[in-house]
Order: C-alpha cells, then sequence, then structure tokens
C-alpha cells in the first residue's frame, strides 16, 4: 500500500503529500511572524505577566471562577435550604456514614409502622 | 540599549495616573483630540504598558501607588522612556513635602523627559515627545 497516494472516500480526497506542503507553509509563515515579535521581552518577570492596574496578580486559584458561581441565582433564591444543608456536607467520609446509618434507621423505622 | 526599528515610526504612550488632581490628565486627553492630533505622528495612548513605548506618569506619587508604578514600568517592554507630566511628577508640586508621599517620580523611576506646568498645555506636552524622540535619536546615534 503507498502510504502517499491520495485516497479517495465517497465525501472528498485524502493527499497526504498536499497535506504535509500545507503544514509546512503554515510552518513557515507563522515561524516568520514569530521572528519580527519583540526578541527583548523579559520572561519570568512583570514583562510575562497580565496587566492588572500595578496590582500583583492573585493566586490562580483565587481567580477562578467556581461552579458554583454559575449557580448564583439558584443557591440565592433557595438560600435558606442550602444555610442548613451546607454545613452538613462536611466533606468528612464518617460523618456522611452517621447520616446513612441514621435515615435507613429511620426510613426502616416508617417502613416497619406502614406495613 | 537595543532601539527597535518600530521606535523611529510611532512612539505609543502607556499613560499613569500616580496620584494626580486629575488637570493634567484633562490637558492629556486635549492633547489627543483632533485639534492637536498627534495620532498622525504615530503617537497614540495605549490601553496596556505591554503595548507601550513611553510611560506618561502624572501625579506626585502617593504611598499606596509605589509598588504599582513599579510595577506598571517593569511590564513596558524595553528599550522605554519615562515622561513626567506636569509639575507634581517633579517635586511634589502642591503637595510637596506630604506624609502620604513616596514621590516625586524620580524617587521610584529613571525619568528621561519632564514637562513641566500645573497643567501643562498641550503644545507643551506635545514638545516633551519632540524632545523624547530626539533623546531616542542620541540614543541610536551612540549605538
Ligand atoms: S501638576 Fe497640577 S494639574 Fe498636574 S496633577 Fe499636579 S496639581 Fe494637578
Amino acid at each position: 500500500m503507498d502510504l502517499t497516494a491520495p485516497v479517495l472516500t465517497g465525501y472528498g480526497i485524502w493527499a497526504p503529500v498536499a497535506w504535509l506542503a500545507a503544514f509546512v507553509a503554515a510552518t513557515i509563515v507563522v515561524y516568520i511572524l514569530w521572528k519580527t515579535g519583540e526578541s527583548s521581552y523579559k520572561k519570568g518577570t512583570e514583562q510575562g505577566r497580565p496587566y492588572l492596574s500595578g496590582n500583583a496578580e492573585p493566586e490562580k486559584g483565587a481567580v477562578h471562577i467556581r461552579a458554583s458561581n454559575l449557580y448564583w441565582g439558584f443557591l440565592q433564591a433557595l438560600k435558606g435550604y442550602y444555610d442548613a444543608i451546607v454545613p452538613m456536607h462536611t466533606g468528612v467520609l464518617t460523618d456522611y456514614m452517621v447520616w446513612f446509618v441514621a435515615v435507613t434507621a429511620v426510613l426502616l423505622v416508617i417502613i416497619g409502622v406502614l406495613s | 540599549m537595543k532601539l527597535t526599528k518600530s521606535f523611529n515610526r510611532s512612539l505609543w504612550v502607556f499613560h499613569l495616573n500616580t496620584g494626580s488632581c486629575n488637570g493634567c490628565e484633562i490637558e492629556i486627553v486635549a492633547t489627543i483630540t483632533p485639534r492637536y492630533d498627534p495620532e498622525r505622528f504615530g503617537m497614540k495612548l495605549v490601553g496596556s504598558p505591554k503595548h507601550a513605548d513611553v510611560l506618561l506618569v502624572t501625579g506626585p506619587v502617593t504611598k499606596k501607588m509605589a509598588q504599582k508604578v513599579r510595577r506598571v514600568y517593569e511590564q513596558v517592554p524595553d528599550p522605554k522612556l519615562v515622561m513626567c507630566i506636569g509639575t507634581c511628577g517633579q517635586s511634589g508640586g502642591v503637595f510637596y513635602d506630604s506624609y502620604n508621599l513616596d514621590g516625586p517620580i524620580d524617587q521610584i523611576l529613571p525619568v528621561d523627559v519632564y514637562v513641566p506646568g500645573c497643567p501643562p498645555r498641550p503644545e507643551a506636552i506635545i514638545f516633551g515627545v519632540v524632545k523624547a524622540l530626539e533623546k531616542l535619536e542620541r540614543l541610536e546615534a551612540a549605538q
């Protein structure tokens, strides 16, 4: 099988040599553009940091938009519910196990009473 | 200092207020109006120090601003010029000897061109830019 031969599909043509030529041409153009850039730019200094009106750049985590920010309106509308539920969300596994056992026990009692 | 060819064609200016009363700013804005139109010579105000050749500083440099001024100066690519507009930046002006100043500006940055006045007229500011260009030409000749 000739790997450089064009392949005709039902939808178009795949020509590795033409693609390679286009890639090389694009690389040359990009390299020329890059070479015309300012070479005295100093990496790792203030010149490489974003302009924040002279203020120090905060840690990436501090400027990160969290997923919860997207639900701001939702959280605000159900504030009463979340105020109660969020403190319970400790992230500690044993706390969750206690909740699991407690809720299961309550459910079993309810099911026992109803049946 | 290596001068790039772009200096010959145009000077892009970033304006930094270090605690000015706004008088100098009004004159800078007047300078860039169509009446004087320095853009026809390639001079224009830019929105980021990273795009600038010249740092145009106004005001006496308050304590809160000193560190920010240094940081913005560092963000201007080399080679760069600093122009001080107004009496405040030269001596403190009407804020001279105030307890909350770290300036005048030459205490913080190396200044290339001073434009005196409180505030200076647009003609004086343009004259200052011409002086800045002359300094660049001298630097180029010395290379
Ligand atoms: S020099 Fe005069 S006009 Fe300019 S900032 Fe100072 S007080 Fe204001």
